[in-house]
């Protein structure tokens, strides 16, 4: 980008006689100020307007401003600049050239830096001056600010700045690692797409790309007029694999981790298309307003039916019947606020005691049990008739809504008599305004993209942007993944942080794997029917609404640190086993190229690009390039001689056969399955 | 570059893994002196304690209902639509005002309750100290945190206390306590990591219900297993962080454990008991058939986790909940015979937890989340064919209520715990550090098992 002041032009008098023949063109003999904008001589011929580096000699400007009316004044250099028409990119060599406008000769010039990051001037007192831009120490661009002074021969001066925005341009390890965070598994293309590029441009990129939604790749199963519930898996295998809005779909997945819904073990594994539509409202809330994607939550069906909010009446006290609570307990214990006060960092608030302050009591659970009451499926005609449409959201029923008051957080209450659907829209928007929220589900959120530890700095920087946009929007989803994504704690330019990782995702570890390798089946068909059993988890698939493993989980290895690994809590022997032996399955026994001939129904892996490397550039470059797809350069030199040392019982074995191997170990590897 | 070395893990795993990668690793004679090396106490008998989790909380004041007089009144005013009838009558040797039914689709555990292997323990859940209604309203004694929450009062009955900065399950202490933990076979679980196995030294092994499971990368031609072994063994040996390291910890422990459990397994005898298809009766005999192994373990002290969810009856109580209690005693009537043919009936112990018990009001077709409970405990050392504790009257906005028909136990679940600890072999003075708030009670006052 290329910003160009050109601030002010000197009328600079050496005496009246119109110029001295001296050629000084340095130093003013009676500058009051050792800015670079001095100009020589004692006498300036105007304001220079609202230039913060302005000498200090105001008075003197403006005393003079009549003398820079006089006739016979000489003419200063008329000085343009001319910056770099493209985006400038951090550790750049790049050239400022000076414009002028006239005679251009027997003139001095002298460049010099007076704001931003200290760049490496050469030339400085040549037309052209070349910049050496510093490297990358933030995601945050730079902006340098030059100032060229042109002094003639009649010691008239015009001085000039120029701004420079430099960029990150990532480098494919710096691209790696963002898209270990932002992906369901960077693909090599996506590495080097987004290389050259800053971490603001690619994920302004993936938040202005058009969502790709899961329903459209929803097919019957075989011979039947409906899908079935592993077309639902189908489809999430063929989206997440293929959509270019990555950053959406990981998003997507993250808050499929937090609003739980689950076909594992519920009557919801007969609407695959309702459970399609649940990822599809995580999909387009990705990116939306908080409260937005709270409302559409509350009101979808499937939710309605996980959660048994649906179909919840008023209270009948003649049958002891009261509101149910499930959704009033689990929506502020899970999906807002949690069981304790927090503060803005995410710690816990404590009491005198030093006890936690627990948020809600029964009050307030029997108060939002009566707001999620008379809600049922869309278009039904009768209350005791519903439509089964797990599609549309639902739709209140007045007569079965609780018509008392309604005990909310803060002492809040809505008046007896208020309808269902106001009440709904009091209650969302008092647990949306309670200060949990943006601590709750900015840090939850980190934990599923970053790390497990953030500190509560990190915590609290987002939950800022979470409580305010920068524009005054509370609960922007975009600005809270971009902060998560950007900050220093995600990046890690200027410091090194203890615990910066986070354990990957057994079904992400597959996911990145299957994406890599063009994982494909000749029929096109993903039908994964145990990933519960063999990777503890799959998309929708918790065994209840706390998820597969709960964000505080403390593994027995780290009962003593402090440090939580919540994908730790699925890693139990038989677990550990089954995801090793899945992805031997996938990596070893399905890598196509060492098959003679295809199954179609199998999916299998297709390592070609891999075997390529082996090929023509050897062992050493193929683990160059698993170094960057798989560890975002985190490959150990003890991990990587591992891998040459396997290597060598397999040399003589065909290359599909060595990527086989080699892949294998790098999916057990401690390094790749740490995210850092 | 650090790497981090839990050296009780590397000495464990060097033991285990001699000879490289060789399935038959481990003759039941090296498992014996590997677990003499680990265990320093010298324990003489053998006991084992399988914990049943009813996950969800469940409606347990509808498993064992009054069947006569006031009591039956009020419980079936308070039920309305959800009142159990055609409930068992149950001959206990302790006399209860209104008796004893117990629910009909649990009519396979009449005959083992009959036989006096069989208890169930009334009005049970969460307390830190005894709790009057009018102590609850006025907040006049410590109450449990965050009670009717799932994952939190799972938590307190699997830790068997309160929440504190370092939490363990009571189950893991006691192994600990009684420096059974170190080896892999005395904490098993067939339904995941729990809070109840996971101490500070120890977490659960866990078992495939199909027992044997096949490690691919290590199956086939022995010189090249060899190799890729070696290769696994110096990636785990390389980690930069604990978490890292814990992953490493568990991959390499899952990798020992399998294969050792493997040739175990492999010599297990055929049970002539059978089981049902059902989950629970399958983790049941995964359970029986590491029992009828344990000689060759090495283990004096088992603990075994198992769980059957969807108690968490919100909705169609009146569908879900036979099925569940008809599960649940086939599961149990199954396992105890298995227990009884392997001739271990004074030896083992299974006794049943869950979140809470619910209300006594209904929402239309099913409950919510209440508080006290009624629990099952069965086993040859059992002090059975009773129910110990208290019939709860079931009186909605009576002297338990709290609200909405949730009842303040009678009984702690520590009160609970305690007798079943000591009985697996933890002596008294020790019995107040596991339970810390069983001090506040009478804290053996049931009698549950036959000393």
């Amino acid at each position: 980008m290329k910003t160009l002041v050109l601030l002010i032009t000197f009328l600079a008098l050496t005496g009246c006689g119109g110029g001295s023949d001296s050629n000084s063109n340095v130093a003013p003999e009676n500058s009051s100020s050792d800015s670079p904008t001095s100009s020589t001589g004692n006498n300036t011929g105007s304001q220079p307007g609202d230039n913060n580096e302005q000498p200090d000699n105001t008075d003197d400007t403006n005393n003079d401003q009549d003398s820079g009316t006089q006739d016979d004044i000489g003419v200063a250099p008329i000085v343009d600049v001319k910056t770099p028409g493209n985006i400038v990119r951090k550790g750049a060599t790049i050239v400022i050239d000076s414009v002028i406008t006239g005679d251009s000769s027997e003139l001095t010039y002298v460049w010099t830096q007076i704001a931003g990051p200290a760049a490496t001037l050469v030339n400085s007192n040549s037309p052209s001056l070349t910049v050496i831009l510093p490297e990358t120490s933030s995601p945050n661009q730079d902006d340098l600010v030059f100032a060229l002074t042109v002094t003639n021969n009649e010691g008239l001066s015009t001085y000039t700045e120029a701004t420079i925005e430099s960029v990150n341009a990532m480098s494919e390890l710096q691209a790696a690692s963002l898209l270990q965070q932002g992906t369901l598994g960077p693909t090599y293309a996506e590495i080097q797409s987004a290389a050259g590029k800053s971490e603001e441009e690619w994920i302004n990129e993936q938040l202005e790309m058009q969502t790709t939604y899961h329903m459209p790749f929803l097919e019957n199963y075989p011979d039947k007029e409906q899908p079935n519930h592993i077309n639902r898996i189908d489809a999430w295998w063929k989206a997440s694999i293929n959509a270019p809005d990555q950053l959406r779909q990981r998003v997507a997945f993250a808050l499929s981790e937090i609003f739980v819904v689950s076909d594992a073990n519920s009557a919801l594994r007969g609407e695959p298309e309702g459970m399609t539509t649940y990822y599809d409202m995580l999909l387009k809330n990705a990116f939306g307003n908080f409260r937005t994607l709270l409302e559409s939550v509350t009101l979808s069906p499937v939710m309605g039916v996980y959660l048994s909010h649906l179909g919840n009446e008023k209270a009948d006290l003649e049958k002891n019947i009261r509101p149910d609570e499930n959704y009033a307990r689990e929506v502020m214990q899970l999906f807002t606020i949690g069981l304790d006060e927090l503060n803005l960092d995410g710690t816990k608030k404590l009491d005198n005691d030093g006890n936690a302050i627990p948020t809600y009591s029964q009050t307030e659970i029997g108060g939002f049990a009566k707001v999620f009451t008379g809600w049922t499926f869309a278009y039904s005609a009768r209350w005791n008739r519903p439509s089964k449409n797990y599609t549309l959201p639902m739709q209140p029923f007045s007569e079965y809504h609780s018509s008392q008051e309604k005990h909310l957080l803060n002492n809040e209450v809505i008046p007896a008599g208020t309808g269902a659907e106001e009440s709904m829209q009091l209650a969302l928007d008092n647990l949306f305004m309670h200060p949990n929220v943006a601590p709750f589900i900015s840090k939850q959120l980190i934990q599923r993209l970053v790390k497990s530890n953030p500190t509560p700095a990190y915590v609290q920087r987002i939950a800022l942007i979470f409580n305010d946009n920068g524009t005054g929007t509370r609960g922007d989803m975009a600005a809270v993944v971009k902060a998560i994504l950007l900050d220093d704690e995600a990046r890690k330019y200027s410091s090194v942080f203890e615990h910066s990782g986070k354990i990957k995702e057994p079904i992400l570890t597959k996911l990145h794997f299957w994406r890599t390798l063009n994982a494909a089946s000749q029929l096109n068909r993903y039908y994964t029917w145990n990933l519960q059993s063999t990777y503890g988890q799959g998309p929708l698939l918790s065994p209840s609404v706390f998820n597969f493993f709960r964000p505080d989980h403390k593994p027995s290895e780290l009962l003593n640190s402090g440090l939580v690994a919540p994908e730790l809590q699925i890693a139990t022997d038989s677990n550990m086993i089954s995801t090793t032996n899945g992805h031997y399955s996938d990596l070893i026994w399905r890598m196509a190229e060492r098959k003679n001939t295809l199954n179609p129904n199998t999916i299998y892996m297709y390592g070609a690009a891999q075997i390529s490397i082996l090929e023509s550039a050897g062992l050493q470059a193929l683990l160059d390039h698993y170094n960057i797809v798989y560890f975002a350069g985190s490959m150990s030199d003890a991990t990587r001689n591992a891998l040459v040392d396997l290597d060598s019982y397999f040399l003589n074995r065909s290359p599909a056969d060595r990527v086989s191997q080699l892949l294998y170990m790098v999916s057990l590897s401690p390094d790749f399955n740490y995210q850092n | 570059m650090t790497t981090y070395n839990d050296k009780s893990r590397r000495a464990f795993l060097s033991l285990c893994l001699k000879g490289g990668a060789s399935v038959a690793a481990l003759t039941s004679l090296q498992l014996h002196a590997l677990s003499n090396t680990l265990n320093s106490t010298n324990l003489t008998d053998y006991k084992a304690l399988v914990c049943i989790f009813l996950h969800g909380g469940s409606d347990s004041l509808n498993m064992l209902v009054p069947t006569s007089g006031q009591y039956r009144t009020n419980y079936e005013q308070s039920r309305q639509n959800l009142v159990v009838t055609d409930a068992i009558s149950l001959t206990t040797k302790t006399q209860f005002e209104g008796g004893v039914g117990l629910h009909p689709s649990m009519s396979s555990l009449t005959p083992i309750f009959d036989s006096g292997q069989l208890a169930f323990v009334g009005g049970v859940g969460t307390l830190m100290a005894p709790t009057t209604l009018t102590d609850y309203k006025s907040k006049s004694v410590s109450l449990p945190g965050h009670l009717f929450s799932h994952n939190d009062q799972q938590a307190t009955w699997m830790h068997g206390q309160e929440k504190i900065s370092l939490n363990t399950g009571w189950g893991a202490r006691m192994l600990e306590r009684l420096n059974q933990h170190s080896s892999f076979t005395s904490n098993i679980s067939l339904a995941g990591s729990n809070p109840w196995q996971t101490g500070v030294n120890t977490s659960p092994y866990a078992l495939s219900r199909s027992g044997v499971m096949k490690i691919n990368p290590l199956s086939g031609y022995q010189p090249q297993v060899d190799h890729v072994k070696g290769i696994i063994d110096r990636l785990l040996a390389n980690t930069n962080n604990p978490i890292q390291d814990a992953y490493a910890n568990r991959l390499g422990r899952s990798i020992s454990n399998v294969q050792n459990m493997n040739n175990l397994l492999e010599q297990a005898p055929t049970l002539t008991t059978q089981f049902s298809d059902n989950d629970l009766s399958q983790q049941l005999a995964a359970v029986a058939k590491s029992l009828s192994i344990q000689a060759q373990t090495g283990s004096q002290r088992q603990i075994f986790f198992v769980s059957l969810g969807g108690f968490d009856t919100h909705d169609e109580q009146l569908t879900r909940q036979p099925a569940l209690f008809s599960t649940l005693a086939t599961a149990l009537s199954e396992f105890q015979s298995a227990v009884n043919e392997l001739a271990l009936q004074n030896n083992v112990t299974t006794f049943t937890m869950s979140d809470f018990g619910r209300t006594l009001t209904s929402n239309g077709d099913g409950t919510d989340h209440g508080w006290a409970g009624n629990q099952l405990l069965m086993g040859g050392a059992v002090n059975g064919q009773d129910l110990h504790g208290t019939m709860l009257d079931q009186q909605v906005n009576g002297p338990l209520d709290v609200g909405g028909g949730r009842l303040i136990p009678q009984y702690a679940n520590e009160q609970y715990f305690a007798p079943i600890a000591k009985w697996f072999g933890l002596p008294e003075s020790e019995i107040y550090e596991l339970f810390p708030n069983s001090r506040n009670f009478d804290t053996f006052a049931m009698p549950l098992f036959n000393m």
